[in-house]
């Protein structure tokens, strides 16, 4: 199956390039060859082939094709910003192991599988926010996150297990105990509010390259392994008889939307109020996912995987913007490619048409107004909220613009990958068929595993 | 029943010690013994798999620690720990019990097949790591508990049915990935408290 070989491609290029790591040029040519052979593997591949290593089964369902693409898109374009505009040796082999363990975990079959090759991804980045660790506070932060992560995985884990080896006549207060501390273990490792502490103090200390690689590919990833958990997990029939776990959904759905909107409004700084901005988005996707409907689940999935690729947009650029100012404010008139690429990444995340990241806003608050009249203004308030926080931005960007001079990037990457992205955001936003039928095929599934008869 | 006994005693040592050296020695014996307690449920293949990352994740922190002297005081927070995984162990063992519901005969040595001691054991050392985790404050700690509950999890994917050679091999690498981490940021964070 393709791939098993992508994954053991990607890992074995991480391993080489953990070796060539201070030879940048070679390794960032080696991360870009390994990422584009395993893009080409996983294209070629046929929609729901099946293999097994050991007895682990893998399967490429369309959603894991379409996500897997994206993923290793978007690090390919990470590690060519790496590259070119902040050489930083330690970020090739972590994004080349970032990449296999994410497509492992879109294509695995068995949740406990599913869950720890998550959290195997989710550790590997500690390698990459730490940097200059006498001039800043990068270990705490990256110690911060290795504790998150380790609890929540744990406690996700231990959920599971003990899920998968109950008998069956069990009351279902044990299943909605075991569901709210997967829900829970889920939040810790999303960084939805009020379990987003580490993720704001990620935000100031590591590089922006690499908040990009957990922003952008490994919470959209965490995202969809929590959706197809749950469908493996059996614990979905429980979750609808019991609406306590439902209401946790939504209340730390909501909590997130409305909380990140709001702290996205008084960010001061561009990366903060990208991660905010993403942190909202994940709220309304967790709303749309509580809402167990088709539309939910369609809308939820794809707003995490347009944050996703926006996130990085707007990160890359914030990181080019921030190293042009060189301590001061950061403004379009020393970096004026990456302050586009910044505003129109904006208009991404907030899921402006005509781009793709439209319909999955629209499904999510559609289908929020049927569930309940509340949560839809919420979810409308949020989105308004975040619409005030991009333009805030932008207009702190090119504010100062009129009256001096210009001066263009020497290596406009920023600019160029927010380009590359925002052409396929348009691009999806036009046909956004074929972005939106593989997440209708999982929603499918997600509703069969609700109502197995 | 004794070893239930010893995981408890060598979870305590590894918590109340300063030195992490001497804490990663008694992770060392939390693991073995957390091995040996599984052998009731597990095969040997899987035991052998086990008790290879305790050991290498034991070895990982050892080296991280540079010198005997390096470590993290754990003062009150001891106390805390065992109080809160003696509560979360009896009230998680009630609650969440997925093994036999009868009074099963358990062995005074060695693993038993019901799979209650294994359960207990692995409630105990998710409590604890858990405990270890939310009241650190630095690398050390942090990472120490991290691999406890790591050490936990693996005995409760033991107990579920059909668990194959290969899970067995996933949480192996795993908890040998979070003693990597770990002891790269225990070596990072005193290179920042040295310079």
């Amino acid at each position: 199956m393709n791939a098993i070989e992508a994954i053991a491609l990607l890992g074995g290029a991480a391993l080489a390039a953990f070796g060539l790591r201070k030879r940048v040029w070679l390794v960032a040519l080696l991360s870009l060859a390994a990422i584009g052979t395993a893009i080409w593997l996983i294209a070629a591949a046929d929609v729901d082939s099946t293999g097994a290593v050991l007895e682990l089964t893998f399967r490429l369902s369309a959603l894991a094709r379409m996500a897997s693409l994206v993923v290793l898109a978007i690090l390919a374009l990470l590690v060519l910003d790496v590259w070119l505009g902040e050489p930083a040796y330690n970020f090739f082999p972590v994004a080349l192991a970032v990449g296999g363990s994410a497509v492992a975990v879109l294509t695995l079959g068995t949740p406990l599988a599913i869950y720890g090759a998550l959290i195997v991804a989710l550790l590997i980045p500690v390698g990459s926010f730490t940097f200059q660790v006498h001039r800043n506070r990068s270990v705490e932060a990256a110690v911060r996150h290795f504790a998150f992560v380790a609890l929540g995985g744990s406690l996700g884990i231990a959920s599971l297990a003990l899920a998968a080896s109950l008998p069956k006549d069990q009351p279902a207060t044990t299943f909605v105990l075991l569901a709210v501390i997967l829900v829970v273990a889920f939040a810790l490792k999303l960084a939805a509010i009020p379990f987003h502490t580490h993720a704001a103090l990620l935000v100031s200390e590591a590089p922006a390259a690499s908040l990009a690689l957990y922003f952008g590919v490994l919470v959209p990833t965490t995202f969809i392994a929590f959706a197809e958990i749950l469908v493996l997990s059996g614990l979905l029939p429980a979750i609808v008889q019991v609406q306590r776990v439902q209401d946790l959904l939504l209340g730390i759905g909501l909590l997130s939307a409305i909380g990140g909107a709001l702290l996205a409004t008084g960010a001061l700084e561009l990366r903060r109020l990208v991660v905010y901005g993403v942190i909202s988005n994940l709220g309304a996707a967790l709303v749309g996912i509580a809402t167990l409907s088709g539309p939910g689940i369609v809308g939820a999935v794809a707003i995490m995987l347009v944050s996703g690729a926006c996130a990085t947009q707007q990160l890359l650029a914030a990181g080019t913007l921030e190293r042009r100012a060189a301590g001061g404010r950061p403004s379009a008139r020393t970096a004026p490619l990456a302050a586009l690429a910044f505003v129109v990444g904006g208009a991404g995340m907030i899921g402006i048409p005509p781009l793709v990241g439209f319909p999955g806003r629209f499904f999510v608050e559609l289908i929020a107004y049927a569930f309940s009249g509340g949560i839809g203004t919420a979810l409308v308030v949020a989105a308004l909220l975040l619409l005030i926080a991009q333009l805030r931005a932008g207009i702190a960007l090119f504010g100062d613009v009129g009256g001096s001079p210009i001066r263009i990037e020497p290596r406009p990457v920023a600019g160029l990958v927010g380009a590359l992205i925002f052409a396929a955001l348009l691009l999806g936003g036009v046909i956004p068929d074929s972005f939106l039928k593989p997440i209708a095929a999982f929603a499918d599934e997600f509703l069969k595993a609700i109502n197995p008869l | 029943m004794i070893l239930l006994g010893f995981i408890a005693l060598a979870t305590l040592a590894a918590t109340g010690t300063k030195q992490l050296r001497y804490s990663a020695a008694a992770f060392l014996l939390v693991a073995l013994a957390a091995t040996w307690i599984s052998t009731g449920v597990a095969s040997l293949a899987q035991v052998a798999v086990t008790g290879c990352s305790g050991l290498v994740a034991a070895a990982l922190l050892f080296v991280a620690a540079s010198d005997a002297r390096y470590g993290e005081e754990p003062g009150w927070r001891v106390w805390l720990a065992t109080a809160f995984a003696a509560t979360a162990t009896s009230a998680g063992f009630a609650a969440l019990r997925t093994v036999s519901a009868e009074t099963p005969q358990l062995p005074l040595f060695g693993g038993d097949p019901t799979g209650v001691t294994v359960q207990v054991a692995a409630f105990w050392l998710l409590a604890s790591g858990a405990a270890i985790l939310l009241t650190a404050r630095t690398a050390v700690r942090m990472s120490l508990g991290a691999v406890l509950m790591i050490t936990g999890v693996q005995l409760l994917v033991r107990l579920v049915t059909g668990s194959s050679l290969a899970l067995t091999l996933l949480f192996a690498w795993l908890e040998v990935v979070v003693a990597l981490v770990g002891a790269f940021l225990i070596i990072n964070e005193r290179a920042a408290i040295d310079l």
